[in-house]
């Protein structure tokens, strides 16, 4: 069984496959053909497939960054654990970290920005499709490639953050760190790649009618997200090439003896490290500030505000970096300059939380499992925002830095933001992708231990913090654990198994899932009565989107195009004028008779594929290196040099019959 | 599930949802009082419990913000609560479809706005007043190392008067009342030298010379943990403050600068003294220790370590905890009498050293017996190629049982 | 904020006017096709009901449209959705963006190590200022000469195309020649990579913006092919511009790099 349903169709005949036939030119240049099957999704360029690609390793990373945690809290659960030795402890922390930052969360917003970017813009592919591609396999094998560090001798331990000189060889002698920086080097890529074709998407791909500022606030949000990423990533490029050069080549820049400061990793790491945390929320802003109107039944409450403020945070947030490094000794004028910059990056995040409340306030709200998660995500990042405010008073921060109170903190605002907000997408927009709802039971069972868990799990770690546990060891004892019933004991047995709670709900979400596959009947084309573009399409939606380009006339066209305001004056009364049934009709009917979509591709993969053997080569035999980038450029010429089109990739609408006036509300005679 | 059974807000069990207004601001609530109430209790590194001046400061500035930020929380979650209950769907028409209102959100920006004014302004004070370095009464030096730290004390005026600089490792004694400055560096990788009762942390990072305050009000033992990732070891990398009355202080000093007294001869002291400079003295100096020449032996820690150092052993039962202050050298009965005493009592318990009842035979031996396997290091000889085949921590010696003893006997008379 | 009137139906196609085929506006190049460098068949969409074109994929390097298809959409009632400028070239613009923090990040190095090299050579004395400042001139006259290469395709002048670019690459390479003799004799005089932190950050910073200078130089040289197989012109001309773009970026890097690194005295 397919694992997306076909889509059916709202008023006319489905739509047809197109035939393809081989291109026959230029021989093993030819372009890939197939439309179903395995190979349909390796050489896809299909924003969509790509989405879901993204989406699935995502998901993948989260249980691998899961388990890991799991051992983590299996080793913390009671004092002088004997669960891990200190060696796999410091292991499991770093890719702990690792998996959760740049393999999961960073490729889950990719995944709803590349599924939902295009469609929310009425665009009906990215700008650069085939780099789209590119970039989805580059990020597989980079994330591939640094997990083989854990049976290639051990996986890097210097934590995620890998201070020098700690990350130096003399400190770290195996191969992990090499792996993990020449890995992140790949995974860069992707994000680099990504962010340029999502940036000239939305700024170049609007429909007709969509102004800056009709987009809608999930798309400003990856917009900004996406700069973000253009700026920060070269930095964390340079941090970790001057990483690789010195544990490679024996350069000497984070070498104490030759004369190295070991701020300057700091300092870089951080410039990039910061923004990082905003491109990990950011998203979850943007998906929340959709699901949360809907599930209101109104309009998001201030969206210039909202989207000014995202803007606004994504600009203060280069200005925040040595926040983290408030205990190095950088002087107290420097420390004083961030501590207050850092307060100031509390004003428009805090608009945001106000936003969100009033957006409810006056609602009819209705609480499907998305809007729990949306719900839920307001409450949790508040707390984590605020304990964020307490860390911004540098004074109290070296207090708590370097403790649990700081991992309570960023689990807060990453759990209970991010990974909350992701779950809200996947109940909002799983029928659109999918063609079915998730279950809404398996689902508020899915919310509610995932909550209670997730606070178990991490409300303890503001006590344990603040009583002066730190992190990133491989146990704690009973003589720095107090007593009384505040005491850390305690409360890292009830992390523990708040922690085991949380794996139970996350087991529910993927039981969920593969229920639905199997049980669920399909899903309408709009059940939860919703605003935006990427609702006008059948479910899913077919490979080029849209029959024909929607023209926008107001933020939230497809609400609009729904219901009417007939009140007389001052009163408002609201009628449905339209069902998205009959919308989607009267697009098909006008449907665009030529539609050329992108063709799929072999280089995208092939020239992917280069990178994980250049940094095999890198780290271990330096011919293979060679091999690796004959590869890359090989297909860079084939890249460049394959013919532009498949044959007969345009879809022809079928044309509907005379006189059943199936096409449109009225159609011809 | 339909469009229309969504929108009236009936699932598709056909069971009205569940109000969820009582659960979550509970828990919120709650999460307030335990994160209030967090301070209550005696870990030893509890950040709420300030023993000092600067600590204090710290404090007075940190729970006002703490609550501002749990009030903020209780009227965010309350609103929340307050709309779950009121505007859940119960049927009624779609909603008036404000798209915002401009003064609201204005004010609600300038809100917090001031808010935070209102604690920048005392953040900034207080940062500066913890940087100054004018005052200081006594200078400390501390240098940390995988996985331990060295104290000492240069000759200065300060401190009363030290005549001649202390070298010390793990605990840090300290004088009452008087303004110490900790200047501290590293040898190998990051560490941070953190005392939780007393200030904040620092980062002790090599080729730089950061600087904190530290001050006690009353006599007392302060632990602390190095509190930045520096490797296997980092969990076990303690070490304590030790503030002492003046005068108690002054006779810490006096015996710090003793000069050496070599055990009487043959005693089990004296054998484990041959022993100790066959085995030990290499790396960890014993100060005025003669070789069997009679020429006084200096340790060489720099040709078998990669940081270039190890612990002085000259006072080691002077203090009481070893191994990076990883370990007691006190039994559990006389530790807690120790750590536990009142302030007046403490200062005698504190000098009265390590006595032989109260010696922690079990993870003293545990250690010389095998330190590699107590305390993850990197020792193994067969796996030092990177750090050009140095240790970092103590190796495995493969002493006896017989060897262990007199190294004991000798220990204990190095108080 | 906006409030636009709601419940207007679908589109403004009123109703009777001819369901199958073409409705409201033509099949518009702007909405209906991918925009990639070569997805699309240039020159508009086929007549309606005609058989799509067998593509023998020789002829079809292609770029995205530009002024057709501004004036296509301004014609349906302006249009808020673009930014004016092609996809390739705001993408080439942000790519030149990101480069600027990479070499920022390279440079501050630099600057915080230069000097750093205690024992060995330092910079006041390794930098030879009249050899560099020779391939300096060099490499600034290239981007001189890739503003007539614009120029020239841009009046649909081939042969002073291929002649123009074939000198830029050609003074390009001269500098990257003139960079690695200056790397050889540094080596020589002793100063390896790994000799001080002075030569590691001056090396992995110049050695960065070489092999970008050496990118460069290749992509001129595939554009001297592309032009020799009458491949880019009208609106194909634009991808010497973005190469263009590129080359004066390294320009730009270049002046910024002598000026720290070799012209103010450490």
């Amino acid at each position: 069984m397919a694992i997306i349903e076909r889509p059916v169709p709202a008023t006319v005949a489905g739509p047809v496959a197109p035939t393809v036939t081989p291109s026959s030119s230029l021989g093993v240049f030819r372009r890939p053909v197939t439309s179903s099957g395995w190979t349909s999704w390796v050489f896809t360029v299909d924003h969509k497939k790509i989405g879901i690609m993204y989406g699935v390793s995502a998901m993948v990373f989260f249980l691998v960054g899961g388990i890991e945690a799991l051992l983590i809290r299996a080793q913390l659960a009671a004092a002088d654990g004997t669960v891990l030795t200190a060696d796999v402890y410091n292991q499991m922390f770093t890719m702990h970290a690792t998996s959760m930052v740049f393999l999961f969360a960073m490729p889950m917003a990719a995944a709803f920005g590349n599924y939902f970017l295009p469609l929310q813009l009425g665009a009906r592919d990215v700008a650069f499709p085939r780099i789209n591609a590119f970039g989805f396999w580059s990020f597989l094998f980079g994330a591939i490639f640094i997990n083989t560090s854990w049976i290639l001798g051990g996986a890097a331990d210097g934590g995620w953050f890998m201070y020098a000189p700690n990350s130096g060889v003399p400190f770290s002698p195996t191969n992990g760190i090499d792996m993990w920086a020449v890995g992140l080097v790949i995974t860069g890529i992707a994000s680099q790649t990504g962010a340029i074709n999502l940036i000239v998407t939305a700024l170049n791909m609007r429909t007709r009618g969509m102004s800056l500022m009709r987009m809608p606030v999930f798309t400003w949000m990856i917009l900004v997200v996406q700069f973000l990423l253009l700026f920060a990533i070269p930095v964390i490029t340079v941090a970790l090439t001057l990483l690789i050069f010195q544990r490679q080549f024996g350069a000497t820049f984070f070498s104490v003896d030759a004369g190295a400061d070991p701020l300057l990793w700091q300092h870089l790491f951080w410039i990039f490290g910061h923004p990082e945390v905003y491109i990990l929320v950011l998203p979850s802003f943007g998906i929340i500030s959709e699901v949360l109107p809907v599930f209101s039944r109104k309009p998001l409450f201030g969206y210039p505000f909202v989207v000014f403020s995202g803007a606004a945070i994504g600009f203060v947030g280069w200005g925040v970096w040595a926040h983290h490094m408030f205990a190095s000794g950088l002087g107290p004028v420097s420390v004083a300059v961030f501590s207050v910059s850092t307060m100031v990056i509390a004003v428009p995040t805090g608009v945001k939380i106000i936003n969100w409340t009033l957006t409810m306030w006056g609602g009819k709200l209705v609480f499907s499992t998305a809007m729990l998660f949306a719900i839920g995500l307001v409450v949790q990042f508040t707390i984590g925002g605020l304990s964020g405010v307490t860390h911004s008073v540098a004074p109290s921060d070296t207090q708590q830095t370097d403790t649990y109170y700081i991992v309570a903190h960023f689990h807060y605002v990453l759990f209970g933001g991010a990974v909350l907000s992701f779950f809200a997408g996947f109940y909002y927009w799983w029928p659109k992708v999918f063609g079915k709802c998730l279950s809404e039971r398996l689902g508020k069972w899915n919310f509610w231990l995932m909550i209670v868990g997730m606070n178990m799990t991490f409300g303890p770690m503001h006590i344990t913090g603040l009583q002066g546990q730190p992190r990133r060891m491989y146990i704690w004892t009973e003589e720095r654990a107090g007593e009384g019933f505040f005491n850390i004991a305690f409360w890292n047995r009830i992390s523990s198994i708040g922690a085991f709670i949380l794996a139970v709900g996350i087991l529910l979400f993927l039981i969920n899932v593969v229920y639905t596959h199997r049980r669920a009947p399909i899903a309408p084309l709009d059940p939860w009565d919703a605003r935006t573009l990427e609702w006008m399409t059948t479910s899913p939606p077919k490979e080029h989107n849209f029959d024909s380009l929607p023209t926008v006339h107001a933020l939230d066209e497809f609400f609009h195009r729904k219901y009417e305001d007939v009140g007389q004056g001052d009163e408002h009364d609201l009628r449905q004028v339209a069902t998205a049934e009959e919308i989607l009709a009267e697009q098909e009917a006008n449907a665009d008779h030529h539609i050329h979509l992108p063709s799929p591709s072999y280089w995208p993969i092939v020239l992917a594929f280069s990178l994980p053997i250049i940094g095999y080569g890198i780290v271990f035999e330096r011919v293979i290196a060679i091999v690796g980038a004959v590869i890359l450029v090989l297909a860079m010429f084939g890249w460049a040099l394959e013919p532009s089109v498949a044959d007969d990739s345009d879809y022809d609408p079928p044309e509907p019959e005379p006189g059943t006036g199936l096409a449109t509300v009225g159609s011809t005679a | 599930m339909t469009v229309a059974g969504t929108l009236a807000g009936v699932l598709p069990s056909g069971r009205r949802q569940p109000i969820l207004r009582s659960s979550r601001p509970a828990l919120a609530l709650g999460g307030v009082i335990l994160l209030v109430a967090g301070c209550a209790e005696d870990a030893p590194q509890d950040t709420w419990q300030p023993a000092g001046p600067n600590a204090q400061k710290i404090h007075n500035l940190q729970w006002p913000v703490f609550a501002i930020a749990g009030v903020v929380m209780l009227i965010v979650m309350a609103a929340i609560g307050w709309a779950i209950f009121k505007y859940r769907d119960r049927g009624q028409p779609l909603p008036k479809q404000t798209h915002g209102r401009p003064t609201l959100e204005i004010a609600l920006t300038i809100l917090p706005a001031l808010i935070l004014i209102g604690v920048a302004v005392p953040t900034v004070g207080t940062l500066f007043a913890l940087a100054e370095t004018d005052d200081t009464e006594c200078y400390i030096n501390v240098t940390g190392q995988q996985w331990w730290w060295e104290v000492d004390y240069p000759a200065q005026d300060g401190c009363g008067g030290i005549a001649e600089p202390i070298v010390s490792s793990g605990q840090m004694v300290i004088p009452i009342g008087t303004k110490v400055l900790v200047r501290g560096t590293s040898r190998d990788v990051i560490h941070s030298w953190w005392i939780p009762a007393l200030n904040g942390k620092r980062d002790m990072v090599p080729g730089r010379l950061q600087t904190v305050r530290l001050e006690a009000d009353e006599p007392g033992i302060y632990a602390g943990q190095c509190t930045e990732f520096c490797g296997l070891s980092h969990a076990n990398m303690r070490m304590e403050v030790v503030a002492l009355s003046p005068e108690d202080f002054a006779t810490w000093k006096e015996r710090q600068l003793a000069p050496y007294e070599a055990p009487a001869a043959d005693t089990l002291a004296a054998e484990g003294e041959a022993t100790f400079l066959g085995q030990c003295a290499r790396c960890h100096q014993v100060n005025g220790i003669l070789d069997a020449d009679g020429v006084p032996f200096i340790s060489q820690p720099e040709l078998y370590v990669y940081s270039e150092a190890a612990p002085n052993l000259t006072h080691l039962m002077s203090r009481n905890t070893f191994a990076g202050a990883s370990w007691d050298l006190l039994i559990p009965a006389c530790r807690s009498e120790v750590w536990g005493a009142p302030p007046e009592e403490f200062g005698a318990l504190y000098l009265q050293g390590i006595t032989p009842e109260c010696l922690n035979q079990v993870d003293l031996r545990e250690w010389l017996r095998n330190a590699p396997a107590k305390k993850p290091m990197y020792a193994d000889p067969t796996e030092l190629a990177a750090t050009d085949d140095k240790t970092r921590g103590m190796p495995y010696l493969a002493l006896s049982e017989e060897q262990i003893d007199q190294v004991i006997a000798y220990l204990m008379e190095r108080q | 904020m906006s409030d636009a009137g709601a419940g207007r139906p679908a589109d403004e196609k009123t109703p009777g006017e001819g369901a199958p085929d073409l409705g409201n506006e033509p099949a518009d190049t702007t909405n209906t096709v991918t925009e990639t460098i070569d997805e699309i068949p240039m020159g508009g969409v086929p007549e309606p009901g005609a058989t799509p074109t067998v593509d023998t994929g020789e002829e079809r390097t292609h770029l995205t449209d530009m002024p057709e298809e501004t004036a296509d959409r301004d014609a349906h009632g302006g249009d808020a959705g673009t930014t004016g400028i092609s996809n390739n070239k705001l993408a080439m613009w942000l790519f030149l963006g990101s480069e600027c923090l990479l070499f920022g990040g390279l440079i501050s190095t630099y600057m915080l190590y230069r000097g750093r090299h205690s024992g060995s050579l330092g910079p006041d004395q390794i930098y030879d200022l009249p050899f560099t400042s020779v391939s300096s001139f060099v490499l600034l006259m290239s981007s001189l000469t890739m503003v007539l290469a614009v120029s020239s395709v841009a009046r649909g002048d081939i042969r002073n195309t291929k002649l123009w670019l074939c000198i830029t690459a050609l003074l390009g390479a001269t500098f990257v020649g003139g960079q690695v003799y200056e790397f050889t004799t540094f080596y020589r005089e002793g100063l390896g990579f790994t000799t001080s932190l002075f030569s590691s950050s001056f090396y992995t910073l110049t050695g960065f913006h070489g092999v970008h200078v050496t990118v460069g130089i290749i992509m001129l040289l595939a554009l001297v092919g592309m032009v020799s197989r009458d491949r880019v012109t009208g609106d194909r001309s634009e991808v010497v511009e973005l190469v263009g773009l590129y080359w004066h970026f390294v320009d730009i890097v270049w002046i910024v790099i002598f000026t720290l690194v070799y012209l103010i005295p450490a």
